[in-house]
């Protein structure tokens, strides 16, 4: 599920997963689906990631989707994401650089008539060791002479995390979430959409990784821990030995967001912002904004900016203080090396282009650099990123 | 508190219905234009490499659509 939180493990590359027929299979019928007054569309894209932290991953995905005139759509998605990580995390434990794959697919369904849309949908993610389902529905009611779109869905997704090589009979951690949205759709003008939403999402269970395991400091020692501290540093500096990472076992989050489009002449504005906290204390703030620029009929560029800020979680310290005493670990009861839920903030600059090929064929590519930094953490301070995706995209009516 | 401002923001998005300009189908080209589509907005790769790498999660903006074009 998390394939960029890096475990310090190195499980091996799967052949082939049968839920890469099951897409393809599910792909195919929407092709199938293909008949009169039915919409179709097709999309290939590959991303690519590497960052200074030694992480490079590699996504090939496909996407299709087909609506039908009398108001039945389906649509079904499959990617695979290679991950190969060689990170100061894993250095720090000194284990060996991994190579991971996951599989993930997702299929829907749908149903609109007059002014009411019913929508179902699923989805399931392989690793090695970590597997995740997950369903869905939603129903949307559009009002107000189809000015607005109100729109309520629930998700359950269920995730078991494993140690690669141990059945899940044997270990497992498990965790669920619930998650309820809903969005407000507005028609402001010829030109301008506005969307609010508000997700509120309750989560139960094991959310720590099990190779992750943190390095204790005497309380007069920690103090002094710097950050950024660099992995000699902090072994000259540390308790012997080393305490997994634990969590809260619930986690109530909640994030409001709003979206604006708008379309000029010749260029579209999209605008996007949310704002999110949860109960183990981090508030958030995300902004997003694109404008893409048509130079002709055919081809399109565009900037793109993208802020994410976000605080710590209550219990996160750089360095957790730790005693030792009559053969046991005294520590804090929560404690984590996850830096996703330490304080940070990324700033992400791209640009991308796309080229219609044939009134119903398009390319595109994108181009992205993002830089991290991470105020209060232990072996680095920040990262820097460049992320790459290219698509194709096809539509048939 | 928080839940209180982020009910605030829906409340707002459905206090400004009332002054939104109607607008009739045939109306509706610039609406309909692909790059108005939230889908267009984050592709699979970029939308997972987010959801890993910012510790927030919800609020997609990809989510819902439609501008009542059809």
């Amino acid at each position: 599920m998390c394939a960029l939180q890096i475990p310090t493990h190195a499980p091996r590359f799967r052949r082939s997963h049968p839920l890469a027929v099951a897409c393809c299979a599910a792909l195919l019928s929407v092709s199938a689906a293909r008949a009169d007054g039915t919409r179709w569309d097709g999309n290939a894209e590959v991303s690519g990631y590497y960052d200074t932290d030694a992480v490079m991953v590699i996504t090939p995905a496909l996407q299709a989707a087909a609506k039908t005139e009398s108001g039945w759509s389906a649509s079904g998605g499959y990617l695979v994401d290679v991950v190969t990580a060689a990170s100061v995390d894993i250095v720090s434990t000194a284990s060996p650089r991994w190579t991971e794959v996951r599989h993930a697919g997702q299929l829907g369904a749908g149903y609109a008539f007059d002014d009411f849309g019913l929508a179902v949908h699923g989805g399931a993610s392989f690793e090695p060791d970590y597997v995740s389902f997950g369903l869905g529905g939603e129903g949307s009611y559009n009002f107000a002479n189809k000015q607005a779109l109100l729109t309520l869905g629930y998700a359950f997704q269920h995730d078991t995390a494993g140690r690669t090589g141990t059945p899940f009979s044997e270990y497992a951690l498990r965790f669920t979430r619930h998650e309820v949205d809903t969005r407000l759709e507005l028609v402001l003008d010829r030109a301008t959409t506005l969307t609010a939403g508000l997700d509120v999402m309750f989560e139960a269970g094991r959310q720590e990784k099990p190779y992750r395991y943190l390095p204790l400091f005497d309380a007069d020692v920690a103090p002094r821990v710097p950050p950024g501290a660099s992995v000699d540093l902090v072994n000259q500096l540390r308790l012997p030995g080393r305490m997994a990472e634990r969590l809260p076992d619930t986690r109530r989050r909640a994030a409001a967001s709003v979206r604006l489009a708008h379309r000029f002449k010749t260029s579209t504005l999209q605008l996007w912002d949310r704002v999110y906290f949860d109960g183990w204390g981090m508030l958030a703030n995300t902004s997003d904004a694109r404008w893409i620029v048509d130079l002709s009929p055919s081809f399109s560029l565009w900037p793109a900016l993208r802020f994410h800020n976000q605080s710590a979680v209550t219990f996160w310290r750089r360095a957790y203080v730790g005693r030792f005493q009559d053969g046991r670990v005294d520590a804090p009861s929560f404690r984590t090396g996850d830096r996703e839920l330490g304080r940070l903030w990324t700033a992400s600059v791209g640009a991308g282009a796309a080229w219609a090929l044939a009134r119903n064929m398009r390319v595109s590519l994108e181009l992205e650099g993002a830089y991290t930094e991470f105020p209060n953490t232990l072996y680095i301070d920040h990262r820097w990123a460049t992320f790459a995706v290219a698509g194709f995209g096809m539509r048939f009516e | 508190m928080q839940m209180l401002r982020a009910g605030l923001v829906l409340l707002a998005a459905v206090c400004m219905l009332p002054a939104c300009t109607p607008v009739a189908s045939y109306e509706r080209g610039r609406l309909a234009h692909p790059t108005m589509d939230p889908s267009t907005q984050t592709g699979p790769g970029r939308a997972h490499l987010h959801a890993v790498q910012e510790g927030a999660a919800g609020g997609s903006a990809t989510r819902a659509g439609g501008c009542g074009c059809n």
